[in-house]
């Protein structure tokens, strides 16, 4: 699910950076170190659309050379987490016997064989893929699933889920095969 | 409700399913279990829709019942059945495995103590529990054997393909340069420079050939104890198109010990797996599914690596033979063994070993012959634990300690000792150790002539005893 909320961060400046260009600095290196990361609360932050405020820089105590002034910055972003038992469309990536691997944006998403119909078979080759007994429904490398999201965890950098596709209206929505 | 009358067994009373289930399930029961059906039937004569679906699934039953014992068991199923309905529970989930720390069924978060065996080489973070892989395995072993294909695990190193780190090419090597093969289509070539990674690969003789033949008689695994993005660059050059290994390749990341191979990553029950590796160390538990290859030596690094004084073929300018060469000959091996675990010989395949049929390939080699040792082993120690004394055994020949007719070869590192002058006079073969190893190597039994000692000629029969120390 995506959310689009404000957050607060405090960025680290080097004086060198200081001048006319200070906001300017100051919100591609926000952009540089937030955009693409992610966080257990908050999830994956996919971009930031404004800053909403920035706070006065504090220099900290003692000096030092390399001493490096904190601002606070609060800024707009938006924001994409995954929950339980919400419905994703998810793009596979690799089919093999255990299951199939598929991914939206930055989550990886692995569906075992286990949360996969009994209906559908594994067909080994060199394109493997699940499909129905009539050949009717296939799941292979690059096509689009919809699925349900039985859990989720959050890396440093990653988004895990494991789904299903064990439910009604779930499964293949788009064959690139079939649509020629 | 017309549903019910569907039923042949719905009747408007008990009594009269009661004599049908004495009829359906024979009166070989006693009495006071057949009772139970009847009773439970009369308490539930309530609601005409539980009477249904109670008589429609003691219907199924009775189409599943397949002996009398079991009639004591429909009484327990039908309720065990109603209950279940109701709560639509199942049973609480096994964990078979995790991705990420939950479990891929039901999602919770599982403690790392009880997870089980990581499989990192198919994706990371994914871990599968002892059952379940025993249980995929059973799977695989099935599906294998309607495709009549076994496991076939490939080392890189030494076996399939030679690297080195462009800082150790001599100079007399600089030549290679010049000949490598380009990069964007490699089916053709065999050497091949890869500057971002600093090294030149080059690919066995005979490889290519090799590994379409085995790929129709068995699944392909690479295990080696190079990295990761080293294992998928060897496979890109081995395997272009995918077909051969597909996700199956298995680098030291993903192996569970360090500096150690083993067959608990690998989908294929033991029985059913062949390894093909240059170094036999590199597989302390599965020694007996193992086909050890000579090792490949083709740049000069490699020589020096393995501490030889030998020229490297690149400093030769040569290479090993294709039609003759090492991968031809376990290529053979294999064709051999793969037969002889499909031959139809009435034996259920399940309870076929491939590791007992590579010993029955091994013990023909050297079938017939029985060889005597002179002064290769230490006297104090036992002969018959000797290594090479298992080895000669292991490719079907008798050894013994003493000479006597039957006698066909004698071993030995010296000339000079009594049964090497015995053996000249009743005209036996004598040899070197080299010749055992080199049936070991090559899968089959090598002239003697190749193998003899020199100075044993120019000796003769003649001299007088020196110092006899058998």
């Amino acid at each position: 699910m995506f959310f689009h909320m404000v957050l607060e961060r405090n960025m680290q400046l080097h004086p060198r950076s200081f001048g006319l260009n200070l906001r300017e600095n100051l919100v591609s290196k926000l952009i540089k170190d937030v955009e693409g990361s992610c966080s257990g609360r908050h999830g994956f932050v996919v971009a930031i659309t404004g800053i909403e405020s920035v706070g006065k820089g504090l220099v900290p105590d003692g000096t030092s050379s390399s001493a490096l002034v904190t601002f606070p910055v609060k800024y707009q972003c938006l924001l994409f987490r995954p929950f339980r038992g919400e419905i994703l469309e998810a793009f596979v990536t690799l089919v093999n016997r255990m299951g199939f691997f598929a991914e939206a944006g930055p989550v990886q998403i692995f569906v075992s064989k286990l949360l996969i119909p009994d209906s559908m078979e594994f067909q080994a080759g060199d394109m493997p893929n699940y499909t129905t007994s009539d050949g009717s429904v296939k799941i292979q490398k690059e096509c689009e699933v919809r699925l349900k999201i039985i859990g989720t965890r959050v890396d440093a950098t990653e988004i895990f889920c494991v789904g299903t596709i064990n439910d009604d209206f779930l499964a293949v929505i788009n064959d690139p095969a079939l649509a020629a | 409700m017309s549903v019910a009358s569907d039923s042949p067994v719905h009747s408007s009373s008990s009594d009269d399913l009661a004599a049908f289930l004495e009829t359906e399930l024979d009166s070989g029961s006693d009495s006071s279990s057949e009772s139970f059906p009847i009773e439970e039937e009369a308490a539930e004569d309530d609601t005409e829709v539980s009477n249904h679906r109670l008589k429609r699934r003691k219907l199924e039953h009775l189409e599943t019942v397949d002996d009398v014992d079991e009639i004591e068991d429909v009484a327990s199923v039908k309720f065990s059945q109603e209950i279940s309905e109701a709560s639509s529970s199942k049973l609480p989930c096994q964990h078979p495995g995790t991705f990420g720390n939950m479990c891929i069924v039901c999602g919770q978060n599982v403690e790392e103590e009880e997870t089980g065996l990581s499989f990192t080489y198919i994706h990371k973070g994914i871990k599968f529990h002892q059952d379940e892989v025993t249980r995929m395995r059973d799977i695989d072993m099935k599906m294998l054997q309607n495709q009549r294909k076994l496991c076939l695990v490939l080392d890189l190193d030494h076996t399939l393909l030679n690297s080195t780190v462009l800082r150790d090419l001599k100079p007399e090597e600089e030549y290679l340069k010049s000949v490598t093969h380009s990069l964007q289509d490699v089916s053709g070539g065999d050497l091949f420079m890869l500057e971002f990674m600093h090294m030149m690969t080059k690919l066995r003789p005979f490889v290519r050939t090799f590994l379409k033949e085995a790929s129709k008689m068995f699944v392909l695994y690479i295990y080696t104890m190079g990295d990761r993005p080293y294992a998928r660059q060897m496979a890109k050059l081995l395997d272009p198109k995918g077909e051969y290994f597909g996700e199956r390749i298995i680098s030291r990341d993903d192996g569970t010990v360090r500096h150690q191979k083993s067959l608990d990553v690998v989908l294929g029950q033991e029985k059913a797996v062949l390894i093909l590796d240059d170094t036999e160390n590199a597989w302390p538990s599965h020694k007996d599914n193992l086909i050890v290859i000579e090792r490949y030596h083709f740049f000069a690094s490699s020589c020096k690596q393995f501490d030889h004084r030998f020229q490297s073929l690149s400093q030769l300018k040569s290479d090993e033979s294709e039609p003759d060469g090492a991968l031809a000959t376990v290529l053979k091996v294999l064709k051999q063994t793969h037969s002889l675990f499909f031959e139809d010989g009435g034996e259920d395949l399940s309870s076929r070993d491939v590791r007992s049929l590579l010993k029955q390939v091994r013990k023909e080699i050297l079938k017939g012959c029985k060889v005597v040792f002179s002064r290769v082993f230490p006297t104090k120690s036992q002969a018959e634990d000797h290594p090479l004394w298992r080895v000669a055994e292991g490719l079907g020949a008798t050894c013994a300690t003493e000479v006597d007719e039957s006698v066909t070869h004698v071993v030995a590192m010296d000339v000079g000792t009594e049964k090497v002058r015995w053996a000249i006079r009743e005209k036996k073969f004598v040899v070197h150790r080299g010749w055992i190893d080199a049936a070991n190597y090559l899968w089959k039994k090598q002239p003697e002539e190749n193998f003899g000692l020199e100075q044993v000629k120019k000796q003769g029969t003649d001299e007088k005893s020196d110092d006899v120390n058998i």
